[in-house]
């Protein structure tokens, strides 16, 4: 247990090293979120919403901004190495895809959290957003639903690395709009055509913004929507975790780990 | 037990969707290593060398073939022989913005090393490999020789006990050639590891290498201690004299394999040139001619390497 932890460990300090190191990740925590919170907070005054209206469409903002800081983390666990060409002394190492995965995200989780928390307090000072309406266990559950969906969006960008190389490198920052159309960010899911608001409802962050948006005022389609947001995010973990153990091994088969190496 | 004991292994690369290209890296190496060895695997660029020592290091997937690393098999038991190995490439890359100790240490923190062991073996390896000074340097900011040498330490980090070398000395300046060299054949006796060699510098691979295997096109064509290699291919010791006056044929002598004259030098390539020498100068007088110079040299790995490079092989 406790060489796993040290393992995992790696991954964290590594994240947390390279994040003081660079300047621009504030950005990322900061100042992108805080952009797009402004702008899109901007449009609600212009179309002139009610305050659960626009708490709803804020919500969405906020869980878009929490995931894509927090996966782009997990991905990072990978492509650090991929940007340096130094991927092949990782995976020599005796350590799973998951330390990687696990140590990634606790660290993204930690910037999830601080990009959540400068959000919520900019989102009350600017537009008067209560984000303490639904109440505190809602308020957790939402937060943990955001990182907890940002791990298997990290888990899919890696996969995708490693199957693709370089490539599929633009995938830790488009996959998170693939999110913005599906799980209903602005809009209720059942605005979407039907299959694609099927394949909408299968997406953990939906029931986790509905679950949320409950608090507001908007009826969620299921009974238990956090429930059955968690469940689904449960259930893409473990298969992205097989996937990439999968994609880990295609990759020592393929000889992408060299090809993204030295 | 060999620390390394590999079966007809080999790997085709597979490139493209559409219309798929293969490429042959490896057609069914087979080759064992003893403990404590420096074991060299030498070859032309495209032999197959880096593929190899990849297959060994568990980073990439032999097609068939089997092979055993410190009793472990490498495809069934892939972690245990991740934790007893360890690697270094020449050109090696590290997280660019990552400083000298946190490299090692992020390395040390994947082999599970504990915070103890972890400052322990920073601190020995950085002083061992001369970076203690550089220890908080950003690794974009070191020059290749301390590159390298980073690179050296990064292997060592979890006390391996079979380390493979990728071309370790590969784009250093011939000191900082020589230094690294130092500190491989230094590494054996300090660390009891036994070491896979792959490199294109024969005078490295001599130096070195207690055994050599020659691989190309994907196959070891020959395998022995560098002085085997050199007798198994009848290359001799030349001996060059400046003389004057034109011998006859001197096809007589004993463990004669060539001889040409050309602008008053005579080469004669015999079998040994110590034994033969006495004999060859004897001829020489008993024909009159004189001889004003002479120099004997034997052949060196570059020369088997040569003969092995050579289409026929």
């Amino acid at each position: 247990m406790r060489s796993h932890t040290i393992k995992v460990g790696a991954f964290f300090i590594r994240n947390l090293l390279m994040t003081r190191r660079n300047a621009f990740t504030l950005f990322e925590v900061l100042f992108w979120p805080a952009v797009g919170l402004a702008s899109v907070g901007l449009l609600t005054r212009f179309l002139a919403l009610d305050a659960d209206t626009t708490a709803f469409v804020l919500t969405g903002t906020i869980a878009l901004s929490v995931v894509q800081v927090c996966q782009l983390d997990v991905a990072y666990g990978l492509l650090f190495d991929m940007w340096s060409k130094s991927v092949k002394h990782q995976f020599l190492a005796p350590i799973g895809v998951w330390h990687l995965v696990a140590g990634s995200w606790a660290f993204g989780a930690v910037r999830g959290t601080l990009a959540f928390l400068v959000m919520a307090v900019f989102s009350a000072w600017a537009f008067g957003f209560d984000f303490l309406k639904a109440g505190l266990l809602p308020l957790g559950l939402f937060l943990l639903g955001c990182l907890f969906s940002a791990a298997a969006v990290g888990v899919l960008v890696c996969i995708l690395i490693l199957c693709f190389g370089y490539r599929a490198e633009v995938a830790a920052w488009s996959l998170v709009s693939m999110l913005m159309v599906l799980c209903g960010v602005y809009y209720p899911v059942e605005l979407l055509p039907s299959p694609l608001a099927v394949a909408g409802r299968a997406l953990p962050l939906t029931g986790i913004l509905e679950g949320f948006r409950a608090g507001y005022g908007f009826s969620p389609a299921g009974s238990a929507p956090f429930a059955e947001g968690f469940a689904w995010g449960l259930a893409y973990l473990v298969a992205g975790g097989l996937a990439l153990q999968w994609a880990a091994r295609t990759a020592r088969k393929s000889g992408m780990l060299l090809r993204l190496s030295e | 037990m060999w620390v390394v004991e590999a079966e007809r292994l080999t790997k085709t690369f597979v490139t493209g969707w559409l219309r798929p290209r293969r490429r042959e890296a490896l057609a069914g190496v087979s080759l064992r290593v003893p403990p404590g060895a420096i074991y060299g695997i030498v070859g032309p660029n495209g032999a197959g060398k880096t593929t190899l020592l990849s297959i060994l290091a568990t980073i990439l997937t032999p097609d068939s073939g089997r092979a055993t690393l410190l009793g472990h098999d490498l495809t069934r038991e892939p972690a245990a022989v991740r934790q007893r190995l360890n690697l270094v490439s020449g050109h090696a890359n590290f997280v660019w913005s990552l400083q000298v100790a946190e490299i090692l240490d992020f390395y040390a923190r994947l082999y599970g090393l504990t915070a103890r062991e972890r400052r322990v073996r920073v601190e020995e390896l950085l002083e061992w490999c001369e970076l203690t000074p550089y220890r908080a340097v950003p690794y974009n900011e070191l020059s290749t020789g301390l590159k390298q040498r980073l690179a050296l330490a990064k292997g060592l980090v979890n006390r391996p006990e079979l380390l493979l070398l990728d071309e370790p000395t590969v784009g250093l300046d011939p000191d900082m050639a020589l230094k690294v060299r130092a500190q491989i054949a230094e590494l054996r006796a300090r660390e009891r590891v036994t070491i896979l060699l792959c490199t294109h510098y024969m005078r490295e691979a001599e130096q070195l290498c207690d055994q050599v295997a020659f691989l190309k096109r994907g196959l070891i064509l020959a395998e022995g201690a560098p002085a085997d290699l050199k007798r198994r291919l009848g290359l001799g010791d030349a001996i060059r004299l400046r003389i004057t006056g034109r011998p006859a044929d001197l096809a007589g002598l004993p463990g004669l394999l060539h001889w040409a004259v050309q602008d008053g030098l005579l080469t004669c390539t015999v079998d040994e040139a110590a034994t033969r020498l006495p004999s060859l100068l004897g001829m020489l007088d008993a024909r009159g001619v004189r001889v004003e110079e002479l120099r004997v040299t034997e052949p060196d790995l570059e020369d088997v390497f040569v003969e092995y490079a050579k289409p026929h092989h």
